[in-house]
């Protein structure tokens, strides 16, 4: 996991709970059990799964992908929770989803050479939930669906963990692990990009 | 405040990332600057879009009820050391099929392969010698002296070799501990530098590859020759492992 993501300088505020708990289930305090870890791993991490799935299908572009995924993540960041010192369980699963994905996406890369059709992925439902809007957001949703979808990885994840997760510049460097300065530039020409993306796609819409 | 200069500052305001006296100081720009305010509309209309119309994928229902499970599961196998080495092993010979050679710092710490964890276990070794008083069980630069020294303490015998001359002296030798095993420990030295040297007989399920890896600003290079699996680490650079590693194949 990215280390500076979980930067040991913050208070653990998590031993506490770990400590208490111990304490009052009769267990020797120097010793974690497994059932006290679960207990706190699905009280901190678990709730956060739902920007877990959302990330990883984004950096998957596949819902299907996206679940075994966030399974996989969560069983990784369970095996490694000793190393969460309570920061922020969100960011901190999340840099675990988004390791996940790089190295399913540099399997898949091996595997296969084709996109295979998403239906959930490619086919925006959303819109519907804005009747009045619709024909106007028709051209304009989907098509900003697909240039994000159209960024490169590493722009996707930047966009998606400062426009979704609306985290700031310096937990999204501690989570990819790169300095704020490239943060700033990658959001930059992502936002660059899509602008010019969405623009040629209404531009060739109306034509 | 002119256009130019607050070019790059207009995202860092849209992203709340400015100081509280030059977010002031931006907001009055843009208030009498139309070329950054539309800039500013056009990059506020992006967010506005992503967040309230492109959206985000919701989970399936049962997802969490299955990450559940599978964690109920992951936290009782636990408990069982057999079971999770087996389960490991199927995982890690999966993931070993899968590894890159461009494979990076960030992902080797995701303790990903069997290789990394191995990796960790010499990277241990090789700090404990360095902090403890025992870098060396026998203390030579002599490799007719180091050689005989493991006869009857090891289930193989270690091929000791000496590069003064080329600038990795040999310092000792000492048994370590390592994958479950007693294995060789070859001190060698260069320059100000310690370099462990670990080997031990190949298992058959071990990946047989040469691998170089950054762990926590420590070099590690592994490789398997003659049966043997062999790991050098050491703070000198990766480079320098390869030159030792080359010389002693």
């Amino acid at each position: 996991m990215p280390g500076r993501a979980m930067s040991h300088d913050r208070p653990a505020v998590m031993r506490m709970p770990l400590r208490t708990l111990e304490k009052s289930q009769g267990e020797a305090p120097s010793e974690i059990s497994e059932r006290t870890k679960l207990a706190l791993f699905e009280q901190t991490i678990v709730p956060h799964l739902s920007a877990a799935y959302n990330l990883a299908v984004w950096l998957t572009r596949n819902s299907h992908d996206a679940e075994d995924v966030v399974q996989e993540a969560c069983l990784r960041a369970f095996r490694f929770f000793d190393g969460f010192h309570g920061d922020d369980g969100k960011a901190w699963l999340l840099a675990v989803v988004r390791n996940t994905c790089h190295s399913w996406l540099r399997r898949e890369k091996g595997n296969k050479t084709m996109v295979m059709f998403d239906e959930q992925m490619h086919c925006s439902d959303l819109d519907r939930t804005n009747p009045e809007g619709l024909l106007l957001e028709k051209v304009n949703v989907g098509s900003l669906r697909e240039c994000l979808n159209a960024l490169p990885l590493e722009y996707r994840e930047v966009m998606i963990l400062r426009e979704m997760e609306e985290m700031s510049y310096r937990d999204i460097a501690d989570l990819i692990n790169i300095p704020v300065g490239t943060v700033m530039s990658r959001l930059s020409r992502a936002r660059r990009r899509l602008e010019a993306c969405a623009a040629a796609r209404a531009a060739g819409g109306l034509a | 405040m002119t256009c130019s200069s607050s070019e790059h500052l207009l995202e860092l305001y849209l992203d709340g990332e400015l100081a509280v006296r030059e977010s002031a100081e931006m907001r009055k720009h843009i208030g009498g600057c139309s070329t950054c305010a539309n800039q500013y509309q056009r990059l506020e209309q992006i967010r506005t879009d992503i967040r309230m119309h492109v959206g985000r994928y919701e989970p399936p229902a049962d997802l969490e009820q299955r990450v559940r499970a599978a964690l109920r599961k992951a936290a009782v196998e636990k408990k069982h050391p057999g079971w999770l080495l087996a389960n490991w092993m199927a995982v890690a010979a999966a993931v070993l099929l899968c590894v890159s050679i461009g494979w990076n710092v960030a992902l080797l710490r995701s303790h990903s392969s069997a290789n990394d964890l191995l990796a960790q276990e010499v990277l241990s070794s090789h700090l404990r010698s360095l902090i403890g008083a025992h870098l060396m069980d026998i203390p030579s630069s002599d490799q007719h002296t180091v050689k005989p020294w493991f006869n009857g303490k090891l289930s193989f015998a270690p091929d000791v070799k000496d590069f003064a001359r080329q600038g990795f002296p040999l310092i000792g030798g000492r048994i370590e501990y390592i994958d479950d095993q007693p294995v060789a420990a070859l001190i060698y030295q260069r320059r100000q530098h310690l370099i462990n040297l670990f080997m031990w007989p190949a298992a058959s399920s071990s990946p047989s590859g040469y691998s170089a890896m950054k762990k926590r600003g420590y070099s590690l290079v592994s490789w398997t020759q003659d049966g043997m699996t062999c790991w050098l680490v050491s703070d000198v650079q990766t480079s320098e492992l390869e030159q030792l590693a080359q010389l002693y194949k």
